[in-house]
């Protein structure tokens, strides 16, 4: 009942109606962002199944009206641009337009004199987003009418569409991936895609996660000692151990919420973004490589099974008991709210290192100092878990476990035994000054 | 009268400093004793270890029959502590507050009703309880801390510095509801001030402490006799600096 007493405090502290907004404000943003990315993506499919072609026939020519004729049967959406005297700039006006090719005089000519014709490209730049670059651009009506002088100048001389497809590409390449001893006929690059987007998510989630964690608990037990708070409490008949255990749980319950949160925001965020960035590809390509890494992930044996996702979730729970473990040290250590802030850096780092590292390389290629520098920290296990369990490393994964398992049993020794002590009273941290740990002035004195 | 506390011998050395130095004293039944000395005396010390919030490094306080050091525990099932310049929690109302304090002392029910009920009546503080201590004035948290320390009838109240910070109309209204406290409920204090005028109006006895030393034990008006002193200002200035000669 007391302890209950305690965690319902430490909750209604922590879930208030400023975290409520900020909860919202965040899913909001991630739906929003995730609704733009899926608009670009409809946009982009759209013009791959009905290409848009902007275009302006200054030859006129029969072989030009021809090769436009071909474009609007094959599905194509032409559009007639006016140009005169060279001013590429007027087409644009009044219109949504985002370019146009121009047919210049003469084409025509220079084909049939064996020569290679030229025609303009026109793209009128009208913000600095880099996904506004994927539609609208002209290498669809270029490729066209490559394509179709192509075959034209094929045909005249006696090549058949199957030999000029060879000639195109005459290389035929059969891409074979080789996981452990199993191997899939995909390519490499289809894998490691899949496995990317597969697992963007859950570091991130990590991340914020212990972020939010380690910043509760931090502030929750620095309140305390700024307001004397603690002492009151401690003073109450109820044992430190049900104060710091009530203080804990309610830091990871809130963190999850949050993490939950996020995690939906994020979801709806990555798919809009995986669609988009893929769409890129070409939507038929796309559509084909996805449904083949999934196989070729089961081939691999590559999908985790239930026993790994139970894996994983043990390793993430030992991930959040050495965050709070190491939040209750560096929350006794403040006296300050200033103090409070800057308590949070150790644990950011200790998270942002192996996260970016695991983003950029495999640790395992790091150099031998470095890579054990990045495996002494503890949160590289989480990062490192499920690319050890996809790959059947079961070897690292134990001795992450293991070690993650020690490291928290060392931390949470000494986090008890600090509270147990005079020492959450009197110890602090005291910034800028010449002994770093200074008990304070008062508590020895007075 | 029997004793609520019996302190024998109490003393805390730190790594370089000896804060408290054997330090004796005891507090009868509905009594008011009040530690008064400079800063940095060792009275917060003193005060720290009897609420088991630190632990002594030799000697040890008797509470309700109850050791600091073997049994914490029991202790605090019989004390409440006011820290000084103390919070409490802003986010929560002061109804909220009360019922959460009265809930880390008793599990049951109408014992923490009855506790809110006694800490309301005693706080004054009306309809401003619903309110969220953030919005309090100093006076008015003082004032609901205070009530709060005395809700559970604890055998003893240890107030470090009751009144600091406070306005005099605050300070003088908080003294008279620790004098009827005493004197209608026969509820133990055991204060800390360097407030002469403040521990000669509500004390019974007083002990003065220097540099971690209790100098002297005594009634206020026997210590202005022995020391031929008007006040206890006078006594207290009297003491310490006999203090500094020896």
């Amino acid at each position: 009942m007391k302890f209950i007493n305690l965690l319902k405090k430490e909750l209604s502290e922590l879930i208030n109606a400023q975290m409520v907004f900020s909860l919202l404000f965040s899913l909001a943003i991630f739906i929003i962002m995730g609704n733009v990315m899926q608009s670009v993506t409809a946009e982009i499919s759209e013009e791959a199944s009905h290409p848009k072609i902007n275009i302006c026939d200054l030859d006129n020519t029969d072989f030009t009206n021809a090769m436009l004729d071909s474009f609007i049967t094959e599905g194509s959406n032409v559009k007639i641009v006016s140009v005169k005297n060279d001013d590429y700039a007027a087409p644009f006006s009044g219109s949504n337009m985002k370019s146009y090719v121009v047919i210049p005089k003469g084409f025509t000519d220079e084909i049939k004199n064996g020569k290679k014709p030229e025609v303009i490209s026109v793209s009128k730049i009208k913000s600095a987003s880099t996904l506004s670059g994927f539609t609208g651009g002209t290498d669809g009506t270029t490729s066209l009418i490559n394509s179709y002088i192509s075959y034209e100048l094929a045909e005249q001389q006696g090549v058949s569409e199957d030999n000029l497809k060879i000639i195109e590409a005459p290389l035929k390449i059969s891409e074979q991936t080789v996981v452990a001893d199993k191997t899939a006929k995909v390519s490499s690059t289809t894998i490691l895609g899949k496995i990317s987007t597969q697992n963007m998510i859950l570091p991130i989630i990590v991340l914020v996660l212990l972020m939010l964690t380690s910043q509760s608990l931090i502030a929750s037990i620095s309140n305390e000692k700024i307001d004397k708070t603690l002492e009151t409490l401690l003073s109450t008949p109820v044992t430190r151990g049900s104060v710091i255990t009530a203080k804990m749980l309610a830091a990871a319950i809130v963190a999850l919420i949050n993490a939950g949160v996020m995690m939906i925001g994020f979801s709806v965020y990555t798919k809009g973004m995986t669609s988009a960035v893929t769409s890129d590809l070409g939507i038929t390509e796309t559509v084909t490589k996805s449904l083949s890494a999934d196989d070729a992930f089961r081939q691999l044996g590559l999908n985790l099974s239930a026993v790994d996702y139970a894996l994983v979730g043990v390793q993430l729970f030992l991930t959040i008991m050495i965050c709070l473990a190491i939040s209750i040290i560096l929350g006794a250590l403040v006296n300050d709210s200033k103090s409070a802030q800057t308590m949070l850096l150790p644990i950011m780092m200790m998270v942002m290192i192996p996260w970016l590292i695991s983003v950029f390389t495999d640790v395992n290629t790091l150099p031998t100092a470095a890579r054990l520098i990045v495996y002494a920290i503890p949160f590289t296990h989480t990062f490192t878990a499920i690319p050890n369990l996809m790959f059947g490393n079961m070897t690292e994964f134990w001795i992450g476990l293991g070690y993650q398992f020690v490291i928290f049993i060392i931390v949470m020794f000494f986090a008890l035994k600090l509270f147990k002590s005079d020492k959450i009273l009197t110890i602090s941290l005291n910034f800028g000054q010449k002994s770093r740990f200074k008990k304070s002035r008062k508590t020895t004195e007075d | 009268m029997a004793n609520v506390l019996e302190v024998k011998g109490l003393s805390k050395q730190y790594t370089k400093v000896l804060a408290v130095d054997k330090i004796s004293f005891e507090i009868g039944e509905g009594e008011i004793f009040a530690l008064i000395g400079p800063n940095g005396a060792g009275k917060t010390t003193t005060i720290r270890m009897i609420s088991t919030l630190l632990k002594p490094t030799d000697g040890d306080a008797i509470v309700a029959g109850h050791s600091v050091i073997k049994a914490p525990e029991k202790v605090r099932e019989c004390i409440t502590y006011l820290p000084d310049e103390a919070g409490a929690y802003k986010q929560m109302t002061g109804i909220k507050y009360l019922r959460f304090m009265a809930g880390l002392f008793t599990s049951d029910i109408d014992g923490i009703n009855s506790c809110v009920e006694r800490a309301k009546n005693i706080c004054g503080l009306g309809d401003r309880l619903n309110d969220k201590i953030g919005s309090y004035s100093r006076g008015m948290i003082r004032k609901l801390l205070l009530a709060r320390a005395v809700m559970t009838k604890p055998k003893l109240a240890i107030l470090d510095e009751p009144t600091s910070g406070l306005d005099v109309l605050n300070a003088i209204e908080i003294r008279k509801m620790i004098k009827k406290l005493a004197e209608e409920e026969g509820m133990s204090f055991l204060l800390s001030s360097h407030n002469m005028l403040e521990i000669e109006f509500v004390s019974d006895r007083v002990g003065i402490v220097s540099k971690g030393h209790l100098m002297v034990t005594g009634r206020t008006d026997e210590l202005k006799e022995r020391y031929n002193a008007p006040n206890l200002e006078e006594v207290f200035e009297r003491v310490v600096n006999e203090n500094e000669v020896h």
